[in-house]
């Protein structure tokens, strides 16, 4: 019942609405609708150097996507992805510092798992504590997400910081470092992004055709019927949210060793929210992630530009992103007639069971 | 003195956490999980900064917060009522768009970002002259006399709350709405409309929740100056199982650890002064973690 290319037409309607909203805005700002449209683009795309800023942005927000959409595959929802995120990366930057003698081969790979096993470790408390004291994942996941954001803050200016006032870690070594792998522009583009492709290309084969893929996918669309078919469901809703930990750090521990080489205080800016909408935009299809994560990195990377170019505030792009979520997440039971006709409530109860529980 | 300090600061922590977790008990009651108080304060606060720099009023200014409240309120009872959107997706979006329009608003009105202008604040009890009371004027003055006028405001609207759900036609209504919303409406109530005017009004609670931040405690706005507020709100709605008595102990015990916090950070210098932002967090999850009694949320709560 399901066609390959729904999360496509999920997103259209949300895009439409999208520039909608934007040609709402140019209106009320008094600009040409046209030329925020074309500002956006020329921000994102418009020039080499442009371009590798959005592909190095779309890299997290692909891998924080993913996280998203895995936990939310197993019925849960992982708003988490900004702390494990920033452990993340600063275990990715301090193991890179610690261990700085290992031979290269060891060292790149070891560093973004130390990134990705931090994340997940921070996203395990969280899943203890749905698991054995039912307390929402939502609730606990948020409250970790300020104690990861302080610590890390307190760690890089006082235990692990490079002794400057910067508030940051040392360089890492050249031989954890990704090399640019593609000239564009002066920055460059490391394999990062393409990694991050390919993994969420092994999450969505996982997830359509494997058997573990399925029996995960069962018990986020049913819980009860995948018990009683015998699906061991908290074993796969840890595991899941597990990885999907695992995720958020690695975002964060890419973005150490691709893009920045050091770890500072506020390191993440929002990436780990953003996996939200990115997640949501495709249906949390993790196949036609690398789409949403484009058009959100766009939009991330265009905020300077629409500030230098229109004088509008970045917070623009923020709200753009909310209408987006917004505008997708009510696709899920839009009907005409439920606008403008009264519906049945046995029905409604019936038909959205698959509403998150408690 | 040390301990009316404690006293006075604790008083003051709880009122924003009280009143947005008020808003969160209306709407949960009614069966609709509403994540998003962060973004009805944030919205409350900022609606509240605006409106008191266009009159020159606080009082209209409060008014004006509530408004803000409502509209998130709205919006989200548009989304989840009307479109059947999943509700925390809803309540995350719409605290993006809270954060984002704030932000955005506070740009277009006062061409500043991060830091609004100074408004005039709501009086304090002192100024509000609170002395003049016949019995308690006096003590109270000296006590808490530096306190918003907004927190007896709170407390107050908390015991009316507990009266509400205890005693009024209303508020069995609104907990039927939420326990079985198909007896309720074969008892012939329209479930979707005490769920949207328990939403605004929820919201409108954590809108004067986002004011006390802006107008009540300090003089202006600040980018995403609710600092997990909200979140904190919801954690004692659960920590409160769901019942409005339960809620102003929670919230009282988290503006506690709050106000703990703040007084030891002036004193214990020599601690990084981290630990005592990140300290209510901490302690908000310990308690959920060693809870006890049980944890019944409405049961038809996220269902629609």
């Amino acid at each position: 019942m399901e066609s390959k290319l729904s999360p496509l037409l999920a997103m259209v309607p949300a895009l439409m609405v999208g520039i909608l909203f934007c040609m709402i805005l140019a209106f009320l700002l008094d600009i040409e609708s046209r030329e925020l449209l074309v500002a956006i683009w020329t921000g994102a795309w418009g020039g080499a150097n442009e371009a590798a800023t959005t592909l190095s942005k779309a890299t997290p927000l692909l891998l924080t996507g993913l996280a998203v959409s895995v936990a939310y595959q197993a019925g849960l929802l992982n708003i988490g992805g900004e702390g494990q995120l920033t452990l993340g990366a600063l275990a990715a930057a301090t193991f890179a510092l610690f261990a700085a003698g290992l031979p290269w081969p060891l060292l790149m790979p070891l560093t973004v798992l130390a990134g990705a096993l931090v994340g997940a470790l921070w996203a395990l408390p969280a899943i203890w504590l749905r698991s054995s004291r039912g307390i929402h994942e939502v609730v606990s996941t948020l409250l970790l997400n300020y104690v990861a954001i302080y610590l890390a803050d307190y760690l890089v200016r006082g235990p692990l910081g490079d002794g400057t006032a910067m508030a940051r870690t040392a360089e890492i070594p050249s031989a954890s470092v990704w090399p640019t792998w593609w000239n564009l522009g002066t920055l460059g583009v490391t394999a990062a992004p393409l990694f991050a492709v390919l993994l969420s290309c092994g999450f969505h084969l996982w997830r359509y055709q494997t058997c573990w893929g399925y029996e995960a996918t069962a018990c986020g669309s049913n819980p009860l019927a995948a018990r009683s078919a015998g699906i061991p469901v908290g074993r796969w809703q840890t595991r899941n949210f597990l990885v999907s930990g695992a995720l958020a750090g690695l975002a964060g521990a890419l973005e150490v060793v691709a893009v920045h080489h050091r770890f500072y205080a506020a390191f993440s800016p929002g990436y780990g929210f953003d996996g939200i909408t990115v997640a949501f935009l495709v249906n949390s299809v993790p196949g036609w992630a690398w789409l949403s994560s484009l058009l959100l990195a766009s939009l991330r990377s265009a905020d300077k530009w629409l500030q230098i170019s229109l004088g509008i505030s970045p917070n623009t792009i923020i709200v753009l992103q909310a209408v987006l979520l917004i505008s997708v997440a009510c696709q899920a039971g839009f009907r005409l007639s439920h606008v403008f006709g009264r519906s049945n409530l046995l029905a409604r109860l019936y038909r959205y069971s698959n509403q998150i529980e408690r | 003195m040390a301990t009316l300090q404690l006293f006075t600061l604790t008083l003051g922590k709880t009122a924003p956490i009280l009143l947005a977790c008020m808003g969160g008990l209306l709407s949960e009651r009614t069966g609709v999980i509403n994540f998003a108080l962060e973004g009805m304060m944030l919205m409350g606060a900022f609606f509240a900064v605006w409106l008191t720099f266009l009159s020159g009023s606080p009082w209209i200014g409060l008014l004006g917060g509530a408004a803000g409240g409502i509209l998130i309120g709205l919006m989200h009872s548009l989304i989840c009522l009307r479109f059947r959107a999943n509700q925390i997706v809803s309540s995350i979006a719409l605290n993006l768009l809270a954060a984002g329009v704030s932000g955005m608003l506070l740009n277009e009105v006062f061409q500043v970002y991060g830091t609004s202008p100074s408004v005039e604040k709501l009086p304090t009890l002192n100024q509000f002259g609170i002395e003049r009371l016949p019995v308690l004027g006096d003590t109270l003055s000296v006590c808490a006399g530096e306190l918003s006028v907004l927190v007896p405001v709170a407390i107050v609207l908390s015991l009316a709350l507990i009266a509400f759900f205890k005693w009024s036609v209303w508020g069995l209504h609104l907990r039927a709405c939420g326990e079985n919303p198909l007896a309720a409406k074969a008892a012939g109530l329209s479930v979707n409309r005490i769920r949207w005017l328990a939403i605004s009004a929820g919201g409108a609670l954590a809108g004067i929740g986002g004011a006390y931040l802006s107008i009540g405690e300090l003089s202006g706005f600040v980018e995403q100056m609710t600092q997990g507020r909200g979140y904190l709100a919801i954690a004692a709605l659960i920590l409160g199982c769901w019942r409005p008595s339960g809620i102003l102990l929670a919230t009282l015990f988290f503006g506690l650890s709050g106000a703990v916090s703040e007084w030891l950070a002036v004193r214990w210098t020599d601690l990084p002064y981290q630990l005592f932002l990140v300290f209510p967090y901490l302690v908000c999850l310990a308690v959920l973690l060693f809870q006890v009694g049980k944890k019944q949320p409405p049961s038809a709560l996220g269902r629609l």
